[in-house]
């Protein structure tokens, strides 16, 4: 039994890992009965805000992010509601991208930080930019990781097989994107999934690790996720990107085989960011490759505190 | 390049500076200097650092009659690699029989010339019985075995008819730790680059000492020695080191889970434990 009175479909019989960083601060934020967990490592300035993404893992994802950020920073993360400590609310409205949003929102009021550097992996880039077009006072610049926006085409083998709810009538490859195959066999499905997520080679690790983080939530949470409403079409987001004042960074990897490396050109050209592609590179290169993630993180920090001591001094 | 006891030439190279010096033998002719990638950036910082291809691999000769492999031999490249670098004393690293059984020779002959011994994975011949599946496959090592299932891949036609499978099945037995595929895709990708005939020709060779005579020379090390093995060892059983650790006196580091490839697999702990090592050298004062 869990805080919020739903019960966990996998046992939680893995320890978790060691961690190269605890946090110095950790708490739960509550909204609308639904309770969202977040830690706190560092206290350096400028706060960096780490955005949960897709509810199929989670804030574990930044293990490679925090320790590097957190010697320099107050880096702040939390658990997207449906994965870790967070809770698994049971209707899909209560995924909505919006609540996600407000849950950022609530952890920065909870944080008492003002603003932030806000990163995000993926589909966090849809609550993100939701931060970013409506608190811009809140966000001091937005980093977007293999940024999951529909600004381009998907790849034509990730258009859909079948109807998500329908039963499927196959069940290889990207037809296991299904709610019928999630609920008949989730760790094949997770399995399959992080393969493509990590294209590069020598990705055993970081695979098992997604897994692993996959099964802490449940195929009934996930069709949730994949049911709730989202940010619009095209044009809503290129309205939303026109909105955004803060500097931007854009991480994609060449050979990102979930969201096309064209989606990160077009989000960089909307916001007018800085696009550093990483050369081989899958969806999640943060986990791939953290050393190259985490310098050009650095030095997108780095101009951002120039920019503000220019900003004071003019 | 230097120029081993028979004219062989030995290609190596020194990265760095002081003292010091760190020479680390190779595992040959199964792979070559490359083995050490994961130390020689680490140690170079502050160390002389020396490393060679052992002879039929990497850009050393490759020599195919079995005499060149002869035990004899590779220890006369090391004394000819420390002698053409103009390296009097150093510290000693190896991995296995290649590098671990011949640091240990070189250490008894030339006292003077080694301040002490890393030994991973340790390969002493004789001193314990290997692996049974060694001695399966050596036994028919020169058969036209029917099957190249598993260890039978060990054998000589099979490595004429197709090397690049037995290296990689090799590797992957010996790196048997989750999450090595980096290491196993190097290691095999040295090992295909090396020479067919010359590890045919160096497993010929007969070891020319019995158990009480790995002993003896075991127990002559005067130096100071740093033994480490993996409990999942499936090269070297770790027997070998346990009871290498009783002749010498040196104290043995167990890794647990660890397989063969300590250096490739796990290089921050065994730069660590080398670190220490040498440490512990400068403090020593004898």
């Amino acid at each position: 039994m869990r805080a919020d009175g739903s019960v966990r479909s996998e046992p939680a019989d893995r320890p978790e890992q060691t961690r190269a960083r605890y946090p110095d601060e950790t708490g739960v934020i509550e909204r609308d009965g639904v309770r969202v967990a977040w830690e706190r490592y560092g206290d350096g300035s400028p706060t960096i805000l780490l955005m949960p993404t897709w509810s199929i893992i989670h804030s574990r994802l930044w293990k490679q992010q925090i320790p590097d950020l957190a010697r320099r920073h107050r880096v702040i993360a939390f658990d997207g509601r449906g994965n870790g400590r967070s809770a698994r609310p049971p209707t899909a409205e209560a995924y909505a991208e919006a609540e996600f949003a407000a849950d950022a929102l609530a952890v920065m009021d909870a944080t008492s930080t003002e603003r932030a550097v806000v990163i995000t992996l993926s589909m966090g880039a849809q609550r993100g930019l939701l931060l970013a077009s409506d608190h811009a006072d809140r966000v001091a610049g937005m980093v977007f990781i293999g940024p999951s926006l529909a600004l381009q085409p998907r790849a034509p083998d990730r258009e859909a097989v079948n109807e998500f709810l329908e039963p499927p009538v196959s069940d290889e490859g990207w037809a296991k994107y299904n709610a019928h195959s999630w609920r008949r066999d989730y760790r094949g499905f997770l399995e399959f999934f992080f393969s493509q997520c990590f294209s590069e080679a020598h990705s055993t690790k970081p695979i098992e690790d997604a897994v692993g983080w996959g099964l802490e939530t449940d195929p009934e949470t996930l069709i949730l996720t994949e049911l709730a409403p989202g940010i619009g079409d095209r044009d809503a987001i290129l309205a939303r990107c026109a909105r955004v004042t803060c500097p931007v960074l854009v991480i994609h990897g060449g050979d990102d085989r979930i969201t096309p490396h064209a989606r990160g050109e077009a989000l960089a050209r909307a916001t007018r960011g800085r696009l550093v592609t990483i050369e081989g590179g899958g969806h999640i290169p943060n986990a791939r490759d953290p050393v190259k993630v985490n310098l050009a993180i650095r030095d997108f920090v780095g101009r951002l505190e120039r920019l503000e001591r220019l900003g004071r001094s003019s | 390049m230097a120029t081993g006891p028979d004219g062989v030439r030995i290609a190596y190279e020194v990265f760095g500076t002081g003292d010091p010096p760190i020479v680390f033998l190779p595992s040959a002719p199964i792979v070559h200097s490359r083995q050490w990638k994961g130390q020689v950036p680490y140690f170079s910082r502050r160390h002389r650092v020396v490393t060679y291809d052992g002879r039929g691999n990497g850009r050393s000769d490759r020599p195919t009659e079995p005499e060149a492999f002869a035990d004899d031999r590779f220890v006369g490249d090391l004394a000819a690699v420390m002698d053409d670098t103009r390296t009097d004393r150093a510290v000693l690293v190896g991995l296995c029989s290649d590098g671990v059984w011949r640091a240990i020779r070189y250490a008894v002959e030339q006292p003077d010339r080694v301040l002490g011994i890393v030994a991973f994975a340790v390969g002493v011949p004789r001193l314990t019985p290997p692996h049974p599946h060694y001695v399966t496959a050596t036994a028919a090592f020169e058969d036209d075995a029917p099957t190249h299932e598993g260890w039978a891949r060990y054998n000589a036609p099979f490595w004429r008819h197709d090397y690049p499978d037995f290296a990689r099945f090799f590797f992957e037995e010996i790196t048997s730790e989750p999450h090595s595929t980096k290491a196993i895709d190097d290691a095999v990708e040295w090992s295909v680059g090396g020479s067919v005939d010359s590890m045919i020709a160096d497993a010929r060779v007969d070891f020319p000492l019995d158990r009480e005579g790995v002993e003896a020379i075991c127990s002559a090390v005067r130096c100071p020695m740093l033994i480490v093995h993996g409990t999942e060892d499936s090269c070297q059983p770790i027997a070998r080191a346990r009871r290498l650790s009783e002749l010498t006196g040196a104290p043995l580091v167990e890794v647990e889970g660890a397989d063969h490839m300590i250096p490739g697999r796990h290089p921050v702990l065994a730069n660590l434990l080398i670190r220490d090592f040498v440490r512990s050298l400068a403090r020593d004062p004898s």
